[in-house]
């Protein structure tokens, strides 16, 4: 196949440069000291200032941030996961009256929008006693994500071919053994899609951890960027560095998940 | 009682799923799979909602209990009669036909481009999807800084070709500067979505089209969009929904000024809710944010993803 | 199937609502019962920041049973948080207010307690102009520990060099000083556009300057803001607007950020700004700082006016208690607002006095104008989006920002301000 890459190449510069120079923008205005930055705010950092960054990381409270982060952001995936699975599994699989009612009252969940319900959830949330708690951060972004997870999933289990089942069937395989051992397994692309989705969606989310915790001690870093930038208004250089920080473990960790993410996007359909 | 796909030699269906053999175990199943999504879904998605139309119906401002001033429907005639609802329902249209006029065939188009084997795709790729997983809240205050018209980086760099502008500030480019953030935020999920529809269809389709003597555009035209039908559709869909519920960024970066130029319905909603402790009004917006979605959902599915429906979302359905 | 729904929200209302787990002190053992005291405040950049710090320290060494846990959140955020909390029923123990309208609101939802009684031995420290927005029907909610009052911040040196000798006393000199300055290619004025907040200083003191104290309370009690002092402002305010007074991108500017309106005056690229006594702290925070050449004058009388040059216009922030809160609460305000303490965060100029002939500690020149002006003020009105309901203070808020946008007239100001005042 023969086609003429130059112009791809152009374009794709083109894109490239729009995404990536407001970030290299923050990378390196996180070396200027805020005064560099507005007699030299494009050119590189001379001298390179390190302050920004290794006060960032030498607080503790950005290290706590990114610990109570990782933390919700992992009990979320697993609880949103699970829980879809399951439901996704019972859409895809098995026919029963009411089932397209019940799977369209989940996907009715995806209209609402988060924002507009916070105060009764929050109303909710103090009800059960899980204000001030990682579980009530948790259980929310969990049953929020709860429709777009269900959705993808089912349409993975649903493209698995019915003879699989039947064989499994054959084999002796009840539904739960079916799902566990050859379902989940087979799916393992469409897990690690959802779960990068769900990883993301919390690690970015912002207004919920700030209504459910008072306590500076269980922030997440959304919330720590905000405070650190109405403490630092003025210290733009800081708010950067910081801005690259908590970028850097996201970025890392889609680095290492893209693989999964694009494969499982794709995988699912075709093969099995 | 529907069948379990609608492949035809799928139509055998397995002992427990099939009527009439099973069927208790069945139900046991099925309750057990689906009641802990349910049950959580019951009551963290519904029960608000439930609330939420319930306050809609009453002045209150939130305090003191339960409302108690009931006023019917008033809320929602004041809604209408406003002029801030057909600000927020225009820049809501503008939004979605730039989305599908710009973002969606540029996340396509890159797709289509990260799909060849073109040199360092990975690294593209990685590159554009980036900013998706950051957060709205990092995206914000990095462009606010970038987009400001005195000392932004955007101003430095379009002054050197005499294109400065007020970006954000100025009634007249806010909504088109929004826009660009958006873009740069989420066009990369769009992209992504279509890399991997891409990729579920078969290349041998593809090569038989060129075999035949097609030229790259007519293969992509002919072959390749109709195939990826679904996939963008689900992509507009995807799109038009999120814009309609758009807080976040609008908040950080604007908070829906310059004089609402770039106000949206949630922006709206919270500064009403928040800002003026009307509470019961605020629900009544809320409730005009799920009607209208679930009307375009329910419209979209009925009328234009009807056929994709019975298939998942990124199947590859749809072959005919 | 309505009233199946009907009862679930009833239930969830219900549920989230009760109150009453507030911790029982002081019970019939001797020693008293462990406390923990959720203390809520915004100031999260210095000097206040330490001194809140310090002072909850003390606190809890002087009272050992009783420990302290503070939020101290950004300002959006604290918005956000403690409206997000109070509508659910509960409010901390102890958090910073602004009195008025809002504090009203939650003191009508029963959350905030009655302190009269607590603090009676020492209300009278207080100044009246102070305590005024935490006081309803005779009421104590609030003790105050800041009190201020807008006025035009200036760079003495760009009004030199413009060639104007004496600050403004009279509406038509401002304008024509505004001249000035433009012509000698000076911006004028720094303005917030993005935040609304600062905008409304104009138009509220334009209305003060023209129809007088009795206008704007006649208003908050007949909601009737179409009158001619609230026309007159409007059109006055959109005369300032049409000379294109403002920084460039004005609309889309913040406050405190880099290159916000602070920013702007303290790294003298624009001549002066209509600001609280916060000001010059958050300039020398936000840019370079102005040192000497920063002075202050009064926002000037309009010709023909009922208002008076020395009528101020301002506010401060405040500390109420919770409903539910221990009485080590009002303990700890008391702490905060007495003689010793508060003098000690005054000579920081951490705040201004709110305690009688406190004015003495204040150090700094500017700030010491501010305090005098304000001792020798012949009338005072807190600030607007404050004194009305929530819902007025932001209709104001926006429709002004509106006018300056060029995106509604002076009438439209008035009619919409007016109709979102008759619907609360």
């Amino acid at each position: 196949m023969k086609r003429p890459t130059l112009p791809l190449h152009a374009i794709a510069w083109i894109v490239g440069a729009f995404i990536l120079i407001p970030i290299v923008y923050a990378v390196l205005g996180g070396f200027k000291d805020t005064s560099q930055l507005s007699t030299n705010p494009f050119g590189l950092p001379s001298p390179w200032e390190t302050g920004n960054y290794t006060e960032v990381l030498a607080a503790g409270s950005f290290w706590r941030q990114m610990w109570n982060s990782t933390f919700i952001a992992v009990l979320t995936t697993i609880v949103t996961v699970s829980l879809s699975a399951m439901a996704a599994y019972v859409f895809a699989r098995f026919a029963f009256r009411g089932r397209e009612l019940l799977f369209t009252v989940f996907t009715a969940g995806l209209m609402f929008p988060f924002a507009v319900a916070i105060l009764p959830i929050f109303v909710m949330l103090r009800t059960l006693g899980l204000v001030d708690n990682a579980w009530g951060v948790i259980l929310v972004q969990a049953a929020f994500g709860l429709p777009l997870t269900i959705i993808i999933l089912r349409g993975f289990f649903r493209s698995i071919p019915g003879e699989i089942e039947e064989a499994a069937t054959l084999d002796g395989c009840g539904p739960f053994a079916f799902f566990w051992r050859i379902l989940l397994p087979m799916a393992r692309p469409a897990l690690a899609t959802v779960s990068v989705l769900a990883i993301v969606g919390s690690w970015n989310n912002f207004m919920l951890p700030l209504v459910v915790f008072s306590d500076e001690a269980s922030w997440t870093l959304p919330l720590g960027i905000q405070q650190f930038q109405g403490q630092y208004s003025s210290d733009t250089s800081r708010i950067l560095a910081y801005l690259v920080l908590a970028m850097v473990p996201a970025l890392g960790f889609y680095a290492v998940a893209e693989r999964h993410l694009i494969g499982g996007l794709t995988a699912g359909a075709t093969k099995g | 009682m529907t069948t379990i796909t609608r492949r035809p030699e799928a139509r055998r269906l397995p002992a427990h799923a099939r009527p009439n053999r099973g069927r208790r175990r069945s139900w046991v199943t099925i309750t057990l799979f689906v009641l802990p999504a349910l049950a959580l879904f019951l009551l963290l998605v519904v029960a608000p909602i439930v609330v939420a139309v319930y306050a809609s119906g009453f002045k209150w401002n939130g305090f003191g209990g339960l409302p108690t001033d009931f006023i019917g429907f008033d809320n929602f005639t004041r809604l209408l009669e406003s002029e801030i609802f057909f600000t927020d329902m225009w820049h809501l249209l503008v939004l979605v036909l730039l989305c599908l006029v710009v973002q969606l065939p540029m996340a396509l188009g890159i797709a289509m481009l990260l799909n060849q084997r073109i040199r360092g795709r990975a690294i593209y790729r990685l590159v554009f999807f980036s900013p998706y997983v950051l957060s709205e809240v990092i995206t914000g205050v990095l462009f606010s800084l970038i987009l400001s018209p005195t000392s932004g980086l955007a101003n430095g760099i379009l002054g050197l070709v005499g294109l400065e502008s007020d970006f954000l500030a100025d009634q007249d480019t806010a909504l088109m500067s929004l826009f660009v953030v958006m873009t740069w935020k989420y066009f990369g999920f769009h992209m992504m979505i279509y890399l991997a529809g891409r990729q579920n269809i078969p290349n041998e389709l593809l090569e038989a089209a060129r075999i035949d003597g097609a030229t790259g555009w007519e293969v992509f035209r002919h072959v390749t969009l109709p195939l990826l039908g679904p996939t963008i559709r689900i992509s507009v869909f995807l799109s038009v929904i999120y814009t309609i519920q758009l807080f976040d960024l609008v908040w950080i970066l604007t908070e829906g000024g310059p004089a609402h130029s770039t106000e949206t319905l949630a922006v709206t909603m919270f500064d009403i809710g928040f800002g003026r402790s009307q509470v019961g009004y605020a629900s009544a917006i809320s409730v005009v944010m799920f009607v209208l979605s679930l009307v375009f959902a329910l419209g979209y599915q009925r009328f234009v993803m009807r056929r994709d429906l019975e298939g998942a979302t990124t199947a590859m359905g749809d072959t005919r | 199937m309505k009233r199946t729904v009907t009862l679930i929200a009833a239930a969830v209302l219900v549920a989230g609502c009760g109150g009453g787990e507030a911790p029982q002190p002081g019970s019939e053992s001797g020693a008293p019962q462990k406390v923990t005291l959720e203390w809520w405040h915004l100031s999260t950049s210095d000097p206040l920041k330490t001194v809140y710090e310090k002072r909850a320290k003390e606190f809890q060494a002087a009272n050992p049973h009783v420990t302290i846990k503070m939020t101290v959140l950004e300002n959006e955020a604290y918005k956000s948080k403690v409206t997000t909390l109070t509508q659910s029923g509960k409010a901390p123990d102890l958090f910073a207010t602004w009195g008025g309208g809002v504090l009203k609101q939650q003191v009508d939802a029963g959350l905030v307690k009655d302190i009269s009684a607590d603090v009676a031995p020492v209300i009278d420290t207080f100044t009246t102009a102070a305590l005024a927005a935490y006081q309803f029907d005779g009421k104590t909610y609030a003790l105050p520990t800041d009190i201020g009052m807008v006025g035009f911040w200036y760079n003495k040196k760009l009004f030199e060099k413009a060639g104007i000798a004496e600050p403004p006393t009279t509406w038509s000199g401002y304008l024509d000083a505004v001249s000035k300055l433009k012509a000698a290619g000076i911006t004028p004025i720094a303005l917030a556009g993005k935040e609304k907040w600062p905008g409304h200083y104009y138009w509220a003191y334009l209305a003060m300057r023209i129809g007088g104290l009795p206008a704007l309370q006649q208003a908050a009690v007949d909601h009737d803001f179409t009158k001619p002092a609230f026309v007159q402002a409007g059109q006055q305010l959109k005369a300032l607007a049409d000379l294109q007074p403002f920084q460039k991108g004005f609309l889309g500017a913040a406050y405190s950020t880099p290159d916000g309106q602070a920013a702007t005056v303290s790294n003298g690229k624009a001549a002066m700004e209509l600001m609280g006594q916060w000001a010059p702290n958050v300039q020398i925070d936000a840019g370079k700082g102005l040192g000497e050449d920063l002075g202050f004058f009064p926002f000037p009388a309009v010709e023909g006016g009922q208002g008076a040059i020395t009528e101020a216009f301002g506010g401060g922030g405040g500390m109420a208690v919770g409903a539910d809160a221990p009485p080590e609460a009002i303990e700890l305000l008391k702490f905060l607002t007495s003689e010793e303490n508060h003098t000690k965060a005054v000579a920081e100029n951490a705040v201004l006095p709110v305690l009688k002939g406190e004015e003495s500690a204040v150090k700094d020149a500017n700030l010491k104008i501010v305090a005098d002006s304000l001792a020798t003020a012949t009338g005072f009105q807190l600030y607007l989006d404050q004194a009305y309901p929530p819902a007025v203070g932001a209709e104001v808020n926006d429709s002004v920002a509106e006018l300056l946008a060029g995106a509604k007239t002076p009438e439209q100001v008035a009619q919409d301000i007016t109709e979102v005042a008759k619907s609360e």
